[in-house]
């Protein structure tokens, strides 16, 4: 009896030494790598003895691979979790798949924006990591060259390209070939073009997607692309990195996380950041922000200890001071010292005192049902705009029989 | 000599085991999923047949029937190309010339490609301004011709059919030329004796005597072109544009079950439901397939 209860004794000891000090932690973003290892280090020089066990998956296949392991007991102690609103993340949440975390973490750091993507039912679930800002980045150079400078107006941006394209220098590139970057042009179009207040408007069912206002946006895209280089429909977002890069075009429509990328195929190149002018110099202009992800607590934590630890340090100004030195991302935690650069500090100013408070893309409840304003409106629908095959009216009737479907507000108008 | 039951119970249980844990319990699990809503977690909802009125009158009609037609055109393409290019390479190959055999091997090469990488590479290749396909037209005086071949609807399915070809066309010339080199040599050494000319032997004695090989792909090739996923995905992705000038069934169904982009709405069901079209689809033909080879075995 004695051997036997030793046995279990020694059996049990050995399970909690498994686990003991180790934090399992999944997510879509390989280039977080680095982070976690600079954050283990700290805190193993603080007398924390955790390790951290860092595993990213293809995006594509990330949000199967945990749905799967967190039903059946496999997954991690922390995912990185899809923002809301959104289906996918909502229904782990629903299931008891994710829990939260408001009651051990403090997120004073936090602006509610960010909060609200990571709360349901005043609970919060998960720390946010990131914020992207999108809108307009350009080659310094090719701007002092010509004595350009940063558009007020959409009229100004319009002549800032006819310029370039003058001098022979592609004013944009566009990725046609990847819809996800046409539809992110449009929505950062839109809610400098339209404003927030027209898209509070919209999610309200004041207005509908058949206002002569969104029909213009879609044509002053649709006109804007005899700016952009020859054979814009076959190039994807790789080859717009390389050609923004080495100074082959002037300007993007892009989100600051390319910058990265940019800096690292050329170092010398000189970024600027601008908003989409709107239409007069009495319009704010307004810049699309939106909330990454967060990190979040699994049901399947088998280190609740050390992980809340993890998250407590997620949630502090010196993380938002790593994760932005090592990725060159916007923390979305408040308080931390980003890299020295001009870019980042815009991109930062920008986030803090030019977020639209209401969106039509991503983050927004326009593409929580199926059709989606994303996936099944936009993507295709900008594409055959741009090929001349759908007028900028018919983009716009496009949205809204897809979207009169299922979203009430815009039934039946 | 007769067997007894249970030695044939112990080889026929693991396999019978196997099959039906992955592909018996799978396709029926997948056809009772698509008459429920299920976003990948938690309970099911029953819906009915309305997966499938969504699909067949509802807002994916038009993606769906157009999606259809595009595996139609991918199979006719493929037939033509593959089964047809394979057999003048099979032919040419089985002629003897001099370094065949390193023929053999380059046709066979793209073949071992992982499919991530060919879509990379083509990605490259088929890039507008400095892709390898529009400089080799303006170096040879065609630059007339290049063109954003992945970018344009009337250019993109054809092409990344054709990126299909030059990956999986060793696969048919090595079949076609196996069942060329078991055509008994006397045959053909008859044929010339007689006074045939080698049109007359390729299309009264190699052809006939490898039309049944040719059965047999063209009905795996109906099989495949409508699961057909991977290639489309890798160069045009999920979204399958030019607004879906290149989507088949598999991208759509895709689409449907996993969300497409960002934070899309997830549902397995209306996934299973494309599945269970797909299916359709290939079932009889299947059979169809099963039974040529059983008939072929039977007469062999």
């Amino acid at each position: 009896m004695k051997k036997k209860i030793l046995l279990v004794a020694v059996m049990a000891l050995l399970v909690v030494s498994a686990f003991a000090g180790k934090v399992t932690i999944w997510s879509w973003r390989t280039q977080d790598a680095e982070v976690w290892q600079k954050i283990e280090a700290l805190l193993k020089s603080r007398g924390q003895d955790i390790t951290i066990e860092f595993t990213a998956y293809a995006p594509t296949e990330y949000d199967s691979k945990v749905n799967l392991a967190l039903q059946t007991g496999t997954g991690p102690d922390i995912v990185y979790s899809r923002r809301l609103p959104g289906g996918r993340t909502q229904v782990l949440i629903e299931n008891g798949l994710y829990l939260p975390i408001s009651d051990h973490v403090d997120l004073t750091y936090f602006p509610q924006a960010s909060l609200n993507s990571v709360t349901w039912e005043n609970k919060v679930y998960g720390v946010p990591f990131a914020v992207q800002v999108v809108g307009i980045y350009y080659n310094k150079d090719y701007y002092d060259q010509f004595d350009l400078k940063e558009p007020t107006t959409w009229d100004e941006l319009v002549a800032n390209a006819e310029v370039l394209k003058k001098n022979g220098i592609d004013p944009f590139f566009v990725s046609g070939k990847e819809a996800w970057t046409l539809t992110m042009q449009h929505a950062m179009v839109g809610v400098s073009i339209l404003g927030p207040e027209w898209i509070k408007d919209l999610t309200e069912g004041k207005t509908n997607f058949l206002d002569p206002k969104f029909t213009d946006v879609n044509k002053r895209l649709n006109d804007l692309k005899i700016y952009y280089q020859n054979g814009f429909m076959g190039n994807s977002s790789v080859d717009q990195d390389a050609s923004f890069a080495f100074g082959q075009t002037a300007m993007v429509f892009y989100g600051v996380w390319g910058y990265q990328t940019w800096k690292q195929l050329n170092p010398d190149i000189n970024v600027g950041y601008f908003m989409v002018p709107p239409i007069t110099t009495d319009q704010k202009p307004y810049a699309y922000t939106y909330l990454d992800g967060a990190i979040a607590l699994t049901s399947n934590v088998k280190n609740m200890e050390d992980s809340i630890e993890i998250l407590k340090f997620c949630a502090t100004p010196e993380f938002g001071t790593i994760f932005a030195g090592v990725t060159y991302n916007i923390p979305a935690v408040t308080g931390s010292t980003l890299p020295p650069d001009p870019v980042l500090q815009e991109a930062l100013e920008v986030y803090s005192n030019h977020a639209s408070p209401y969106v039509y893309w991503v983050g927004s409840v326009f593409t929580t049902q199926k059709p989606s304003l994303y996936d099944d409106v936009l993507s295709p629908g900008m594409q055959e705009m741009y090929a001349g095959k759908l007028t900028p009216e018919g983009l716009s009737k496009m949205a809204q029989d897809a979207i009169s479907q299922w979203y009430p507000p815009l039934m039946n108008k | 000599m007769s067997i007894k039951l249970r030695y044939l119970l112990v080889f026929i249980i693991p396999a019978m085991l196997l099959y039906t844990v992955f592909i018996i319990y799978p396709l029926f699990d997948s056809l009772i999923l698509s008459f429920f809503s299920w976003p990948g977690v938690g309970s099911r909802t029953f819906v009915g047949f309305k997966n499938f009125q969504t699909l067949f009158t509802g807002s994916y009609a038009k993606e769906l029937f157009n999606a259809f037609l595009h595996n139609v055109y991918f199979f006719l393409l493929l037939i033509l190309l593959e089964l047809g290019l394979g057999f003048l390479i099979a032919l040419m190959l089985a002629s003897k010339i001099k370094g065949a055999g390193v023929f053999r091997v380059i046709t066979y090469i793209p073949n071992m490609i992982p499919l991530v990488l060919v879509g990379f590479m083509w990605g490259l290749f088929l890039n507008p301004q400095v892709g390898l396909v529009n400089q080799l037209l303006k170096l040879v005086g065609l630059g007339g011709l290049a063109q954003p071949w992945l970018g344009l609807e009337n250019t993109a399915l054809t092409t990344i059919i054709l990126v299909n070809v030059w990956r999986n066309l060793g696969f048919y010339v090595l079949v076609i030329l196996a069942a060329i080199l078991d055509i008994s040599p006397d045959l053909i050494e008859a044929a010339y004796i007689d006074g045939a000319n080698n049109w007359k032997i390729t299309w009264r004695i190699i052809f006939p005597l490898t039309f049944s090989t040719f059965r047999t792909l063209a009905i795996l090739l109906f099989i495949w072109s409508f699961n057909i996923f991977d290639t489309v995905y890798a160069l045009t992705g999920v979204q399958a544009g030019p607004y879906r000038s290149t989507d088949v069934l598999g991208t759509l169904f895709y689409r449907t079950a996993f969300g497409g982009l960002g934070s899309g709405a997830v549902d397995m069901g209306l996934g299973a439901s494309v599945t269970v079209f797909i299916f359709m689809i290939v079932m009889p033909v299947s059979i169809l397939y099963v039974y040529l080879v059983e008939k072929r075995q039977r007469s062999a």
